[in-house]
């Protein structure tokens, strides 16, 4: 019977666990920035966002002849939590930052760091191996290394001259 | 985040500060320091954190790039009322935690009340 909607929490953007608080907005924005500033034309990264109540972690990523290698800043995360799955062209990490002062919710007047549930999916630029990945967490940081598929590896495809028209 | 000084990238962490009543305790995020080399002091009222990063690089062709690799440097502005002698600190995955003790006379404390 209504003829005006209601605008729903959604729409106004305030749903509990969505980018709610302002250092949520200002993260985000900050990656935002900081990834499209630092590298314009490849930012294969750029368009993803946080599903509400999440947050995604900063990653590099390098590859050489036969690897890739990725790493991600995950600071306060116990190795256990993190999840890695590998599919032939994709890399997700995945997990949940814990706070554990965090129960009875009183006394933090400022804060800026992530918490809650992570998962990122990486497109890899080539396919690899999914039976060889290591992972490893050392203080903070989470490195993975991936072995390009053998029978990925790019062909050069040689280019003849003259015409097609027969 | 980035500020530049004249010999080095630094950063800045991100933390988050409780105020816990008997303390003020600071969490920051440093990941990949080394927490053997972490500076942490208090001079004049300043609590100043220097936590060094060993250059690491990804081998071969960089395609992706998201956060710069250099050291955390933050300082915080202690009001009167900490007792500095105590200040302890540790370091684990990553999050550097440090304990700031108020003085015992200025502690919140509940005060019983006696019946006459």
């Amino acid at each position: 019977m209504s003829l005006i909607p209601f605008r729903t929490k959604r729409a106004t953007g305030m749903e509990p666990g969505s980018l709610a608080t302002l250092a949520d907005f200002r993260n985000e924005m900050n990656r935002l920035f900081e990834g499209f500033f630092s590298r314009p034309l490849q930012m294969p990264g750029w368009f993803e966002t946080a599903e509400p109540g999440q947050w995604l972690p900063s990653i590099d990523m390098s590859e050489t002849d036969k690897q890739i290698h990725v790493r991600a800043e995950l600071p306060g995360i116990e190795p256990k939590d993190v999840d890695v799955s590998v599919s032939e062209d994709r890399l997700v990490i995945a997990g949940e930052k814990k706070c554990e002062k965090e129960e009875s919710g009183e006394g933090w007047t400022h804060r800026e760091s992530h918490y809650g549930s992570f998962s990122r999916a990486i497109p890899l630029p080539e396919a690899v191996d999914p039976a060889k990945v290591t992972a490893r967490y050392d203080k903070g940081v989470l490195t993975v290394e991936l072995t390009k598929s053998p029978t990925s590896t790019s062909r050069k495809v040689p280019v003849l001259a003259g015409s097609t028209e027969r | 985040m980035a500020t530049e000084t004249q010999t080095e990238l630094t950063y800045r962490p991100n933390v988050d500060i409780c105020d816990c009543g008997a303390e003020v305790l600071i969490v920051a995020d440093v990941p990949g320091a080394t927490p053997d080399a972490i500076d942490v002091s208090f001079d004049d009222g300043v609590l100043s954190v220097h936590a060094p990063v060993a250059a690491r690089t990804l081998p071969g062709r960089i395609l992706q790039q998201e956060y710069g690799i250099g050291d955390y440097r933050r300082s915080f502005k202690l009001g009167d009322g900490f007792d500095a002698s105590l200040i302890s600190a540790e370091c684990r995955r990553g999050v550097l935690e440090i304990h700031v003790p108020r003085l015992a006379a200025v502690r919140p404390r509940k005060i019983a009340v006696r019946t006459a």
